[in-house]
């Protein structure tokens, strides 16, 4: 069992370089390739914007908590907020189809990651679990190096 | 963490180069600098995103209102130099055949 990166940040568009950097490094130790890092990053980055936006709606102090692991080849985020919640049906990508500002970021997240879904099962807030199952990237990486 | 933002003014047309990383925090000071520019009289509006490291929906959001902006009052809204980070975002998003994007600001300022 590898110990999970924990990361909590307040819910400041400010932070969320931090938050990104952070996942930058975690990822780069653990030899993701860069291409498929971006998306991760873009994925989580989505997500903790989304919180700010909708779950907490405004103030600037309030908990994103963040838990990252790595093991068998799976990347496997958790963020945890205790804002309003929302009505997890009706959380769903817009149609790409309809070229207008904003709604992309759930749709970025559906199509990056293999596991999306949301637990408003508590008294506050939400968690938020994301997986990527990375096998093919790092056996196509690994090709790689060795030609 | 901002972003930069350069404004070149030519005849009837205005390029804008962005640099550093747009996200939920930057993309409302590339609005206010694009957003004046659509009130002026600018027949085209390049947007040099040579600089740009990352770029997340909101700045996404943004460029589409300079879209909007291309459609409604037939001037032209370009997109130049988008870096690979950037190009694969617009990609997951589908956007890159909707906007006209050019491999180099020259380019996209060749009427």
């Amino acid at each position: 069992m590898v110990a999970p990166i924990k990361l909590s940040v307040p819910s400041d568009p400010k932070y969320l370089g931090l938050v990104r950097k952070v996942l930058q490094e975690l990822l780069d130790k653990h030899r993701v390739p860069d291409d498929t890092a971006r998306r991760l990053i873009l994925c989580v980055d989505e997500a903790c914007a989304n919180i700010i936006k909708h779950s907490y709606e405004g103030p600037c102090d309030e908990p994103i908590e963040a838990t990252f692991t790595i093991e068998d080849d799976d990347f496997k985020v958790q963020i945890r907020d205790y804002g309003k919640q929302c009505d997890t049906s009706k959380i769903k990508p817009r149609e790409l189809d309809c070229i207008r500002p904003g709604g992309l970021g759930t749709h970025f997240m559906n199509e990056v990651m293999d596991e999306v879904s949301y637990c408003t099962d508590r008294a506050k807030g939400t968690l938020l679990t994301m997986i990527k199952h990375l096998k093919s990237e790092f056996t196509s990486a690994r090709d790689k190096d060795k030609g | 963490m901002g972003i930069d933002l350069k404004l070149e003014k030519g005849e009837g047309a205005v390029t804008v180069a962005v640099c550093g990383e747009i996200d939920m925090s930057s993309s409302t000071q590339m609005r206010d600098a694009l957003s004046p520019l659509f009130q002026n009289n600018n027949k085209v509006i390049v947007v040099d995103l040579s600089g740009v490291s990352y770029i997340d929906s909101s700045g996404i959001a943004t460029l589409v209102e300079g879209l909007q902006w291309s459609h409604s009052s037939k001037n032209k809204f370009r997109l130049a130099a988008l870096t690979p980070g950037v190009k694969d975002v617009f990609e997951i998003a589908r956007l890159l055949t909707v906007f006209e994007v050019f491999d180099t600001k020259e380019q996209a300022l060749t009427p």
